[in-house]
């Protein structure tokens, strides 16, 4: 051992070559190192929660930058890079997420895509988030605008979920959460869209409430256009069910009773309150021009066209805003047909008779009130009327058999008379016409069926 | 140190080599021997290294650089105590032969 201590202070020549080897060892493995350190301080950290992730190597210390999501997290991360083998020292740079104080996350729909923004609370959740945008939405384009932070609500990922399940009935508009507090606005895709995301946030998860709704439907578009060249009234847009539809397509047939009625109506809800009870008076009126358009978007109604002749323009743009129910504007922008060319009493009788063979005056069952699907009819009588200004007519009421016969004949007097009454109001001299009523003592059909009754049940025009 | 090994194993055996190549030659070498209080110098130089070492206080790639000098040195060291022991018994050896002879 004392010669192995004595050769020693022989030993330093070699130290020469060994610090060349030293300085080739160091040129040619510090990067391998690095490299090889780095490569498994990532492996280690993959199991954890990180966001802006950024491990740099020095000889054999790690500097780790990283935002954990959690005190905890922070420091698991630490632990677990300096566990890695070869690692000598971890330069520790991590640092917890902000936390957001209001946690806002939105998203935001406009013509060509949808922007989610806000803070979300981990990149898991950031991704699942946009994942289940662009399922919802195929062929929309995602910009993904959210930043990381803490202080999510509990649950706030189903109610995330929850909304954007909702952006595809959205035209567009924005979804909000702010805490707990969730914010909706802007446009419905369809009618009944508004009414759809309602119902859908009665499932948000307990604690969120709905601070405001504001999410507006497109407007609630009812159309009628009565075409007097093709001899059509084209009914189209929304009506909101199936017994509606039924009623205002009867209406229409029994109203316009020369047209045809064409009927591209289709149900859908979300129509104003009310609505038969303005669109029914609304055609009414229709019926009563020579050409019109009736246009219901919401409670907003505008009529326009062509009266027949003034008192009937009149009576339409102020008896139209009286029919329909509160709440409800109209806008009636009425002109007057120019009359038509006076024509001798004999023409006159034909054009009545012509008329008359087409539809019958209604009135109310067993009453003399006029019915009010008669007004645009009795119109076209006007019409004529007032094209032989010289002609004395008689207006002739009959009833069928049935019944008494003096009830009949009153009965008759009286319609006759209420016609007399409707011509007197449109302007017509009063001493043109006499009312006459005959009860049944003229049938043109037998009573003793439905039919024949019906064809006797009449007022009939007798130019004298 | 088990990875530092494991991955420097090769530049270990090459400091093991040079070390038995000086160890071997050291027995016959004509060279003055250092002196002891140089001896003593190297040795504080050396503990101070080490210890250095230890406590991570060289930052960054010259601490790693520091570590595989004094990583180098412990084959070399052991390579020169091999190799001047086998010399050593040669040497013996031959000089019991001739004194027999």
């Amino acid at each position: 051992m004392r010669g192995l201590f004595r050769w020693s202070g022989k030993w330093w020549p070699g130290v020469i070559p060994l610090v060349v080897l030293w300085g080739f060892a160091a040129w040619t493995s510090t990067l391998p190192l690095e490299n090889d350190l780095a490569s498994r301080s990532s492996a280690a950290l993959r199991g954890s929660v990180l966001d802006k992730t950024s491990i740099t190597v020095d000889g054999r210390d790690v500097y780790l930058r990283a935002n954990a999501f959690s005190e905890a997290g922070r420091r698991d991360a630490v632990a677990a890079v300096d566990a890695v083998a070869g690692v000598r020292l971890v330069n520790d740079e991590t640092r917890l997420v902000p936390e957001a104080k209001p946690f806002v996350w939105s998203a935001e729909r406009d013509v060509v895509r949808l922007t989610l923004s806000g803070d979300a609370p981990l990149p898991a959740l950031k991704g699942k988030l946009v994942e289940a945008t662009r399922a919802a939405l195929p062929g929309v384009e995602v910009a993904d605008q959210m930043v990381l932070a803490r202080g999510a609500p509990s649950r706030f990922e189903d109610a995330a979920l929850l909304l954007i399940g909702q952006l595809g009935k959205l035209k567009d508009g924005k979804f909000a959460i702010s805490d707990s507090d969730v914010a909706l606005s802007g446009m419905a895709r369809e009618l009944g869209g508004r009414e759809s995301i309602t119902a859908a946030l009665s499932k948000l998860p307990e604690g969120f409430k709905v601070a405001s709704n504001e999410v507006k439907a497109p407007p609630y578009i009812f159309q009628a256009y009565k075409d007097p060249v093709a001899v059509t009234v084209t009914l189209s847009g929304n009506v909101p069910d199936e017994n509606i539809h039924a009623v205002v397509v009867g209406s229409s047939s029994r109203k316009f009773f020369n047209e045809k009625v064409v009927d591209n109506l289709k149900n859908s809800i979300g129509a104003p309150t009310n609505f038969v009870n303005a669109v029914v008076p609304a055609l009414g009126a229709l019926s009563r021009l020579s050409t019109g358009t009736l246009v219901v978007s919401d409670r907003d109604i505008k009529l326009s066209g062509d009266a027949l002749y003034d008192a009937a323009a009149a009576q339409i743009r102020s008896g139209l805003a009286k029919d329909v129910p509160q709440g409800w504007q109209v806008k009636a922008d009425i002109t007057v047909k120019p009359a038509a060319a006076p024509v001798d009493p004999t023409v006159c009788q034909q054009l009545f008779s012509e008329l008359l063979g087409k539809a019958r005056i209604r009135f109310e069952t067993g009453r003399s009130d006029l019915d009010r699907d008669s007004t645009g009819f009795l119109d076209r009588l006007v019409e004529i009327a007032m094209r032989c200004p010289s002609a004395i007519v008689e207006i002739a009421g009959h009833t069928d058999a049935e019944g008494e016969e003096g009830a009949n004949q009153t009965l008759s007097e009286k319609r006759a008379q209420a016609v007399v009454d409707y011509l007197v109001k449109a302007g017509l001299p009063a001493d043109r016409f006499t009312a006459v009523g005959y009860g049944s003592s003229q049938p043109v059909a037998s009573n003793d069926t439905g039919e024949g009754r019906t064809q006797n049940r009449r007022i009939d025009f007798v130019v004298r | 140190m088990a990875f530092l090994i494991a991955f420097h194993w090769s530049w270990l055996v090459g400091a093991f080599v040079i070390g038995l190549g000086m160890g071997w030659v050291a027995v016959v070498h004509r060279a003055r021997g250092v002196s002891r209080p140089v001896t003593l110098l190297l040795s504080v130089l050396a503990g101070v290294l080490v210890a250095a070492a230890v406590a991570c206080l060289i930052p960054g790639r010259a601490g790693y650089w520091v570590e595989l000098l004094l990583l180098l040195f412990l084959p070399y060291l052991a390579g020169c105590a091999i190799g001047t022991w086998l010399r050593t018994l040669v040497v013996r050896r031959s000089m019991r032969m001739n004194s027999a002879a």
